[in-house]
């Protein structure tokens, strides 16, 4: 019996040390790099440090879509944040949002078999086991059922159970990469790690894909799937299949600008209902989530990741971005202590400094709301972003927690959403769902 | 039934209701309706037994997953996965046999005794669907080693089980996850490599160039 025990204590930890031995790899190789860049630096002493953080990315990027799961997630949202990031590593993590090696076809018919009680085929008419699309936590297969054409989401096995371990491995990368230390951004990683846990849980995704989705249901140029619940279980999703071309593919088309500002049109009206009507936000934009319909409507196919904004999140951060609110400094300053972006004990000096910092951020969040209509294929504001961006991330005042964990998936979801509309260089009309914040004044 | 089968699945029931070996052949066989001399006509011990359920547990097992439809679809990576997957979901409904008998097969007559009548199936199975890898290209035939790539199977198989035994993860998920690794790690030894590079390139120098090799 003791021995048993014993065994069992051990077989634990063994897959995490698989894993951390990749990391270790990976560690190592990026010191290989530096000897590298070192070495050739001092035969040329122009090399610029972006071979360098290419060679890095590279690295990084390979192990992390070898852990699968939920790393391959943090690979993604480290990629959506193309203002903390260096270009060079955002190309390479990229990339993680559209391929991972599939799970095999035996494994799918077993995790059906557990799951349904029965294999595939004996569920729907027809079942292909090659899969058409990773979707980062798991793979999309197409199937029929009585003439509809379908798709099956399904999750990778274990997932749930290595995030946690995954996050800790991750942990000080993601903080070597921002250049934070770890212990002050544990609540961040917190509220990464809630996020990534849901996402796990295809029962939950499917009763809130319902829920949005009817929420949803007015709104102009959008298509939500079907959702099937009796044919979904906690690690598999069935829904209907959405023709049509994902955001890069769609873009190589040409498509006129008019059509590109229905969509972008579209997109703007999704995330801004849900943010300031639902207050709960779909907060996971990137590319790899939506499909362009072959009559131009945009199609959204996964709800995995929802963001609640509560009320004392909601009213200090979006009555910042009203217009005027900066000409009161007693007003933004009150915000930003609700916000925890100034703390109680920072001297004088420091408040006027984090003051004139987060208004620039702030400033560059709000600016599409700051007119009607807004162009988002101009470079300007994304070097602006992408400079200021740049400049945090090499000051030190920055270099420690500040700002309410909110801030994490609020931040991505909007800038990911201003990226999409600028890759669609969409025009939009920004008041058609605005702020609600009187109650603030 | 054939008397065998009915017998055998008399024991498997002696041994889940009292959680040991009936106590001697005589009582068994007298529960059973057979005398001790019949039943030494079927089996020559308990031991045998338990070595047949697990033969049949296999045969059982590689039946079902060559039933499957899309069987012939399958390639022999994904072959030897949907065999791996079966035999254990077999396993599974037989746990505490399973562990029963794997522990006291341990102590009486050694695992490899109480595993020879499955290993015969399995390297029957193995070969075909290592032969079948081979012809179509997907695996690398290597000069002595292709031989022994059954054996690394078996081994894989060894390593599963005795992960599964250990796996308390509810629905016994983490095989499922020690299984796709596993097999498809053992797999990727068995496809062509930079080391199959290596060696022919050694081996093409050592002919041509006019190296004396320093051994």
């Amino acid at each position: 019996m003791i021995r048993k025990d014993e065994n069992e204590q051990r077989s634990i930890p063994t897959s995490k040390v698989e894993r951390s031995t990749q990391f270790v790899k990976t560690g190592f190789k990026i010191g290989g790099n530096y000897v590298k860049h070192y070495s050739k630096k001092l035969f040329n002493s122009d090399l610029s440090k972006d071979e360098l953080n290419e060679d890095n990315a590279a690295d990084i990027y390979e192990s992390l879509s070898k852990l699968k799961g939920s790393a391959l997630k943090v690979a993604q949202m480290l990629s959506m944040d193309k203002n903390i990031l260096p270009k060079a590593y955002v190309n390479q993590f990229s990339q993680s949002q559209y391929n991972a090696p599939p799970l095999s076809g035996p494994l799918i018919v077993q995790t059906f078999r557990k799951l349904h009680g029965k294999a595939p085929e004996k569920i729907y008419d027809k079942f292909n086991l090659k899969s058409s699309n990773a979707a980062s936590i798991g793979q999309v297969h197409q199937a029929e059922l009585n003439g509809r054409k379908l798709a099956v989401k399904i999750q990778y096995p274990g997932v749930g159970d290595s995030i946690s371990s995954d996050l800790k491995l991750v942990k000080p990368f993601a903080f070597r990469l921002i250049g934070m230390s770890e212990k002050e951004l544990d609540v961040y990683m917190r509220e990464v790690e809630e996020r990534l846990l849901e996402e796990t849980d295809y029962e939950l995704e499917v009763k809130r894909s319902m829920e949005i989705s009817k929420a949803c249901a007015h709104l102009q140029n959008i298509v939500f799937p079907t959702y099937y619940p009796e044919l979904s279980s906690k690690r598999t999703i069935t829904m209907d299949w959405i023709e049509g071309l994902h955001l890069k593919e769609y873009l190589e088309t040409n498509p006129s600008q008019e059509e590109r500002n229905t969509i972008g049109q579209a997109l703007w009206d999704f995330y801004n209902f849900q943010q300031h009507e639902l207050r709960a936000v779909h907060a996971d934009p990137h590319p790899g989530n939506f499909i362009i319909t072959p009559d131009a409507k945009l199609g959204i196919i996964d709800f995995g990741c929802i963001k609640e904004l509560p009320d004392d999140f909601y009213y200090p951060f979006f009555s910042l971005t009203s217009a005027g609110f900066f000409n009161d400094k007693e007003k933004t300053l009150k915000a930003f202590r609700q916000l925890e972006m100034i703390h109680e004990k920072d001297s004088a000096s420091e408040v006027e400094f984090y003051y004139d910092m987060y208004r620039q951020m702030i400033g560059l969040f709000a600016k599409p709301y700051s007119s009607e209509s807004f162009d988002f294929s101009g470079t300007e504001f994304f070097e602006q972003i992408y400079n200021y961006g740049e400049m945090i991330a090499k000051m030190p005042e920055f270099k420690q927690a500040r700002g309410v964990k909110h801030f994490i998936y609020v931040n991505r979801t909007n800038f990911g959403l201003y990226n999409i509309l600028h890759e669609l260089k969409a025009t939009v009309r920004t008041d058609t769902y605005v702020p609600q914040v009187n109650y603030a004044d | 039934m054939e008397i065998k089968d009915s017998l055998q699945e008399a024991y498997i029931e002696h041994v889940l209701l009292h959680g040991e070996q009936p106590k001697t052949v005589y009582l068994f066989a007298r529960e059973n309706g057979i005398t001790e001399a019949e039943f030494y006509t079927h089996f020559g011990s308990f031991e045998s037994i338990d070595i047949r359920i697990w033969q049949s547990m296999m045969a059982e097992a590689i039946r079902e997953v060559k039933a499957q439809e899309v069987w012939p679809e399958y390639s022999s990576r994904e072959r030897a996965l949907s065999l791996f997957y079966g035999f254990m979901e077999l396993l599974k409904s037989r746990r505490s046999f399973v562990t029963f008998s794997l522990r006291n097969g341990k102590n009486r007559i050694g695992l490899s005794n109480l595993f020879e009548g499955m290993k015969q199936e399995f390297e029957l199975f193995s070969a075909d669907i290592i032969r079948e890898g081979i012809e179509s290209g997907e695996l690398t035939d290597r000069p002595f080693f292709s031989g022994k790539y059954k054996d690394a199977l078996w081994v894989q198989l060894g390593l599963v089980i005795n992960f599964w035994l250990k796996d308390t993860s509810a629905g016994f998920d983490k095989t499922d996850e020690a299984i796709e690794k596993g097999v498809n790690v053992t797999y990727n030894l068995f496809q062509r490599s930079p080391i199959d590079e290596l060696f022919e390139y050694g081996k093409f120098l050592a002919k041509n160039s006019g190296i004396k090799m320093p051994f």
